[in-house]
């Protein structure tokens, strides 16, 4: 038996004293209840805590900006995260074959959507102070746990791919072998876990994830037509063609790119792993709205930049990424097309980091192994295996020659976009659960927007059904 | 056979950090409070796992779509 320092409170005084402790993995013999085991996990917390509560308590415009700053974070990699390589490809390929039209309010909604799913992970995640699979295996039980850790491995797994594509196609661009690729960037995301400080994995993720914008400057040397874009944004003009197979499987890959199962899990974690409290909500809130506004500003750039392939007429159906970026040379010239090419890599790199986080964020909650990116290698073994071996394992599928890279990347918004639904109803019922939430269950407005998002995406998900199983009668429904 | 806590320092802790830990985190987010009181389990009501079935058989219905559409697609 080990013993170690402890704190206990009693009569408001905080006392200390070194005890003896059991196995803590081990329910069999609860601990005396005026005992508490201090981690390493804790003090580091606590250290981050310590600098919001002092923060909070001065006034002025300058405390606000840095309580700002201490509490930003998981809403923005969530929503830049979700801006991956799929996404990406996604949105490129939605302006090469589209155009500036449908698709640009389309994409503003897909993101509201997200701002109204995840701002249920902040409430749930500072509530509890509870990971969303930890939540789930308690108040559902393991059959329906098992479920949804699923759906989660498997989308995160072939979503990890499809990162990997991306990665080796951005920098496939500069002439990088896909080995080369591969392998450097299994490399920088063992390098960001060796910080072993959540705070400080989260400002380098936040910095690397800014890049996610680079899609701007490519947008603006396309010289869109601001005005046709203003006239879209506000007037939402039809979908062009009407519904058709093409234009389902790009309205699902539009969804998929912006809110999938993956998200859930890894802010309500996230949140979590940084400690934020009730007193925090506001802020994550903005965090991660503002997330939302930067997400939907590289989305539509992207779409606004690839839009001169389709005002030239050139079929793009089958581009990857670096076919995009040469095709677009002579609109943006090398480097727009240079930038082009790096965003899709960052896009790549960021979402392989923050996916693979949040499978073994939940891997942790399920197996109760400790999970935190605040844990030195040592402690946190498993949590830091699972995290690499998932992203090693997608890197070498990439490898493997003659794969066919193009369907796992249709497939993997399509998957996302239906398995949400059930993903949503759990975290529907969490958030309404006032047993675990007490006064800050969702209110009826918020129960409205998220039931209103389940709804379009089973009707997204049936629709794309219908168009595989009866394309024909996607005439009846609505085609010109 | 001495046993360990996953997560515990491999340093003392000092009192400074206990008391930092005390005040500046909620007793609930304590790693010790996380590992040893879990949220108990919710009984679902019948409209409940209706719906959560409904849901589970569109979703390996629809998988099956994709997967058609694969097959079909290779074809």
């Amino acid at each position: 038996m080990k013993k170690r320092n402890t704190a206990s409170e009693s009569g408001g005084e905080t006392a200390f004293r070194s005890v003896t402790l059991g196995d803590p993995e081990s329910n069999s013999q609860p601990p005396p209840p005026d005992r508490v085991v201090i981690t390493h996990e804790d003090i580091d917390r606590a250290h981050d805590r310590e600098q919001v509560s002092a923060t909070r308590a001065r006034r002025g415009f300058r405390p606000r900006l840095r309580l700002f700053w201490l509490l930003i974070g998981p809403g923005i990699l969530v929503m830049l995260g979700e801006n991956d390589g799929p996404s990406m490809l996604s949105y490129a390929a939605t302006g090469a074959r589209f155009g500036v039209g449908f698709f640009v309010p389309f994409v503003v909604l897909t993101f509201l959507m997200a701002c109204v799913v995840q701002e249920m992970t902040v409430r749930l995640g500072a509530a509890t102070h509870r990971g969303h699979a930890e939540l789930i295996f308690d108040r559902f039980g393991p059959f329906w746990g098992w479920f949804s850790m699923i759906d989660l491995m498997v989308g995160n797994f072939l979503t990890l791919v499809t990162e990997f594509i991306a990665i080796r196609a951005g920098l496939g661009f500069f002439g990088v072998r896909p080995a080369v690729a591969v392998l450097g960037a299994l490399l920088v995301l063992s390098v960001a876990l060796m910080t072993h400080r959540y705070w400080t994995w989260e400002r380098i993720i936040l910095g690397a994830a800014t890049f996610n914008l680079v899609f701007v400057p490519v947008a603006l040397l396309a010289h869109p037509h601001w005005h046709e874009v203003a006239h879209s944004l506000l007037t939402w003009k039809p979908l062009p063609g009407g519904l058709t197979q093409e234009t389902v499987l790009i309205l699902l890959a539009n969804i998929g790119a912006t809110v999938t199962p993956w998200m859930l899990f890894f802010q309500q974690s996230a949140i979590a792993d940084k400690g934020l409290t009730t007193h925090d909500i506001r802020m994550g809130r903005v965090d991660t709205a503002l997330g939302a506004a930067l997400a939907t500003v590289a989305a539509l750039a992207t779409m606004l930049a690839t839009a001169p392939l389709f005002l030239h007429h050139m079929s793009a159906a089958n581009f990857e990424a670096a076919e995009f970026a040469q095709a677009l040379q002579p609109f943006v010239g090398h480097w727009g097309a240079a930038l082009f090419a790096l965003g899709i890599f960052e896009a790549g790199m960021v979402a392989a980091i923050t996916i693979s986080t949040s499978s073994a964020y939940a891997f942790g909650e399920v197996a109760r192994r400790p999970h935190s990116l605040n844990l030195p290698f040592k402690q946190g073994k498993a949590f830091y295996l699972v995290l690499l071996l998932e992203a090693a394992a997608a890197g070498g599928l990439v490898l493997i020659p003659g794969i066919p890279l193009v369907y796992i990347v249709l497939l993997v918004n399509v998957i996302a976009v239906l398995a949400m639904p059930p993903a949503l109803l759990f975290l529907y019922m969490l958030v309404n659960d006032r047993e675990i939430m007490g006064d800050l269950v969702s209110p009826l407005w918020a129960n409205v927007l998220a039931l209103g998002v389940v709804i379009i995406l089973i009707a997204a998900g049936l629709l794309f059904g219908l168009s595989v199983i009866a394309p024909n009668a996607l005439a009846v429904i609505g085609a010109k | 056979m001495e046993k360990h806590l996953d997560s515990v320092p491999d340093h003392e802790v000092s009192r400074e950090e206990i008391t930092s830990v005390m005040t500046a985190l909620e007793p609930d987010q304590l790693i010790f409070a996380k590992e040893h009181h879990h949220c108990p389990r919710r009984q679902l009501t019948a409209t409940e796992m209706i719906l959560f079935w409904a849901l589970r058989i569109y979703l390996v219905f629809m998988v099956g779509v994709v997967v058609y559409q694969i097959w079909t697609g290779v074809r």
